[in-house]
């Protein structure tokens, strides 16, 4: 046999593992949601599933569990969410990108990917909420800073790029950090049927 | 024609070093019932997966040697055509379900959705293995209301209705109850009558000893014996087997501490013959101690 | 517990196919964008509460209108006080200070809001989601699109029921999920990550499961159920295409 071959993030092979993860990284989105409700802490923790996905099998299918995250609930729960679908997408490529190509070998890796998708997701959701609602995010804490800045005459694209990043950045640093964690403990044997997913059947 | 045959199989999971599966050859017949037996992680369900090509193109990893089952070669064959023609059930009835349909009728259509079968010819079908299996009055259930029986055997009407001539079946009464356990057995040995090929990993060897025409016995990997029930436990009640893999199950072991062996050679395996046989040998006995 | 919001019953807009429901939320969203005057889009909004009347999912429809008020509300509040527009004040509160400039457009903004809310509704309160992913489907959206819909629908469910069991089991164990923010945030992770943990295991089985049941397979789906379009879909999709050309040439035309 000739060396290994070396596969690229952006394959677009999807095993139906890959399939059946989506539905249960969106599961987990949920629950994440729904914990960090009952428990009242101040962030969203919405797209944990998103970012395991991401991790475990490459940047399509964490933007496709993104994308279909957003698409569920904007048709069935939650129309406003649909409207969002370009965050969702972006945090699934970035993840799934800088996770083949080692951001996530190390706890400080994860911290500071965790920095990156906060930013990330900040640049998207500004101009969907400049057109939207004005540049507001309908978030509390990040809506007082944007009254405040707009009040002492910033420009709205500005207020609400910052509005937006007080709530991303504590956010998606909670998330990536939360994903590693799980993603440690994972069986060695689940990691590598997703990680071998692309790989050749060899002949004996 | 054999239906199934496999020649010189060898497996290798990716990332590891020692085979899985280490020369297995055998083939069956149309309307065979073969029991797979051994310890735990002696390549059981390695093997099962093989027979519909799960093992290699879902795990990948490295093949050797040839399986070809209903005359398709499974190592050149996706598993998507190969699902027509070999049905396989798991032991967990609760992760077979697909998750995505409401009702156990819905749930059957499932396969014969995404294989793209005409409507006209689905609806027999389903309605066929349902009733089959007896499940036609719970048809309007949802899957995840059904007990751990009644899951396994919607598990085996769902791939039953691709109408496949092989059925594998790996330890699928593993989770059940006594009861659900002889419900799955009674079902197989039924489809078995009607020609299609059963092929069941189990631990409970007095099951299989009662309803398998032939048992396969494997040990890490290698295939250490193949025959028919009585010819396999009377080898391993006599030791005959390395590493005995087998156990024998406890009539076999008593009859055989007893002595009593069958007028065609080798040890009862089932009640009824331990019954049958130690009735003419008491029955000898008494007639020597009368005189 | 469900995640859809889907209310079963038998009234007009239920018996619409699903596509002409999505035609009718398609149409709505286009014309909250399309229509820039407030009284336009309360106009709006008013056809949107006769349709959802109408389809008796008018109840539900109000609680979630009702679940997203605070939004409705900062609008109004942040903007009354701090849009770059703002030159005539209308209401003083000492030093609070709204603007009518401001004001108008947080209202507008809320407006946009609860018209888009209602255009998705109208689909998603009277489609059993299962009927709408499988007309995507006919229409050629994969057929993994549509499983994934359909699974994200019964997973969630079952999801919820077992943080619910962890939860219990956590806090048998005396685990504390009340008090300062630095307890609650040590909670998440022994809540989540069991259930997180088990879930991502368990695709392992159900795409094998998934794959001997043909999910892999190439050929075109069939489907167990025929497709039906009642009689007055095709008035109702006439009336859609109608209202939408109507409203853009009013806007062009009128400035509506
Ligand atoms: N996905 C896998 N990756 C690596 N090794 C595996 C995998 N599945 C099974 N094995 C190994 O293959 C061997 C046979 O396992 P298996 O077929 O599950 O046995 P059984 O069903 O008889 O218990 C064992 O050594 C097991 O550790
Ligand atoms: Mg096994």
């Amino acid at each position: 046999m000739s060396a290994q071959r070396k596969t690229s993030p952006w394959s677009m092979q999807f095993s139906t593992l890959t399939i059946v993860l989506i539905p249960v990284a969106i599961g987990i989105n949920y629950v994440g949601k729904l914990i960090a409700a009952a428990l009242k802490l101040p962030l969203w923790l919405d797209s944990i599933g998103t970012v395991l996905a991401a991790m475990l099998a490459g940047p399509w299918v964490g933007a496709i569990s993104g994308a279909a995250n957003n698409v569920i609930f904007g048709l069935t729960a939650d129309p406003i969410s649909f409207w969002y679908l370009i965050t969702s997408i972006a945090i699934g490529f970035v993840v799934g990108y800088l996770a083949f190509t080692g951001w996530v070998s190390s706890f400080g890796r994860a911290v500071a990917l965790g920095f990156i998708v906060g930013i990330v997701a900040t640049v998207v959701s500004t101009p969907i909420n400049v057109i939207l609602w004005e540049g507001q995010t309908g978030n509390v804490w990040g809506d007082a800073l944007y009254a405040y800045l707009v009040g002492n005459g910033w420009p709205i694209w500005l207020a609400s790029f910052l509005d937006e990043l007080v709530v991303d950045i504590p956010d998606k640093l909670a998330t990536v950090i939360v994903s590693y964690l799980i993603l440690r403990a994972l069986p060695e044997r689940l990691a590598s049927l997703f990680a071998g997913g692309r790989d050749q059947v060899e002949r004996l | 024609m054999a239906v199934v045959e496999v020649d010189n199989l060898r497996y290798r999971y990716p990332r590891q070093t020692t085979l899985a599966l280490d020369g297995i050859s055998f083939t069956a017949e149309a309307g065979e019932f073969i029991g797979i037996v051994g310890p735990n992680l002696s390549g059981k369900s390695t093997l099962c997966h093989a027979l519909i090509g799960l093992v290699p193109h879902f795990y990948k990893g490295a093949i050797g040697g040839r399986v070809v089952v209903a005359g398709l070669d499974v190592h050149a064959t996706p598993v998507a055509e190969m699902s027509r023609r070999v049905g396989l059930v798991f032991q967990n009835p609760f992760t077979q379900i697909t998750g995505a349909k409401l009702t156990v009728y819905e749930e059957v259509a499932f396969g014969l959705e995404y294989t793209g079968v005409p409507r006209e010819e689905m609806v027999p079908r389903i309605e066929e293995a349902l009733r089959l299996l007896g499940l036609w009055e719970l048809r309007d259930r949802s899957p995840f209301a059904l007990s751990g029986g009644q899951m396994q055997r919607l598990a085996i009407a769902s791939v039953l209705a691709m109408k496949p001539q092989v059925l594998v079946l790996d330890e699928p009464t593993s989770q059940l109850d006594p009861s659900g356990t002889r419900e799955v057995f009674e079902a197989v040995a039924a489809l078995c009558r009607q020609g299609i090929t059963v092929i069941m990993a189990e631990h409970k060897i007095e099951l299989l000893a009662e309803h398998a025409d032939r048992l396969l016995v494997l040990h890490q990997g290698r295939l250490v014996a193949d025959g028919t029930p009585r010819d396999v436990l009377s080898r391993a009640v006599r030791g005959e087997l390395e590493n005995e893999p087998a156990p024998a199950p406890p009539v076999t072991e008593a009859a055989a501490a007893l002595g009593w062996t069958m007028p065609e050679g080798g040890f009862p395996v089932t009640l009824d013959e331990a019954v049958a046989v130690g009735r003419a040998v008491m029955a000898g006995d008494s007639g020597a101690d009368s005189r | 517990m469900r995640v859809s919001l889907y209310v079963p019953a038998d009234t007009w807009l239920h018996r619409l196919d699903p596509m002409t429901k999505l035609l009718m939320a398609a149409a709505g969203v286009a014309l909250t964008f399309v229509l820039a005057r407030i009284e336009s889009g309360a106009v709006l909004w008013a056809i949107f509460f006769t349709v959802l009347g109408t389809g008796r999912v008018l109840r539900q429809a109000g609680s979630v209108f009702a679940g997203v008020g605070i939004i409705a509300a900062t609008f109004l509040i942040v903007q009354g006080l701090v849009h770059p527009t703002n030159a005539t004040p209308l209401i003083i509160l000492g030093p609070v200070v709204f603007y009518k400039e401001g004001l108008l457009i947080g209202l507008r903004l809320a407006l946009r809001l609860y018209n888009i809310l209602s255009a998705t509704l109208v689909l998603v309160l009277a489609t059993n989601p299962a009927d709408l992913t499988e007309a995507l489907v006919r229409r050629g959206a994969p057929a993994r699109l549509g499983y994934v819909i359909m699974s994200v629908l019964q997973i969630i469910p079952t999801m919820v029921a077992q943080s619910a069991a962890i939860a219990d089991a956590q806090r048998s164990r005396g685990m504390e999920t009340e008090g300062s923010l630095w307890v609650r945030v040590k909670a998440f992770l022994p809540l989540m990550g069991p259930l997180v943990t088990s879930s991502l295991i368990a695709t392992e089985e159900r795409a094998l499961a998934l794959e001997v049941r043909g999910f892999g397979s190439s050929a075109r789906p069939t489907f167990l159920k025929p497709e039906v379009r009642p009689p007055h879909a095709g008035l109702v999709r006439i009336m859609c295409v109608l209202t939408l050309a109507a409203g853009v040439a009013g806007r062009l035309l009128l400035g509506w």
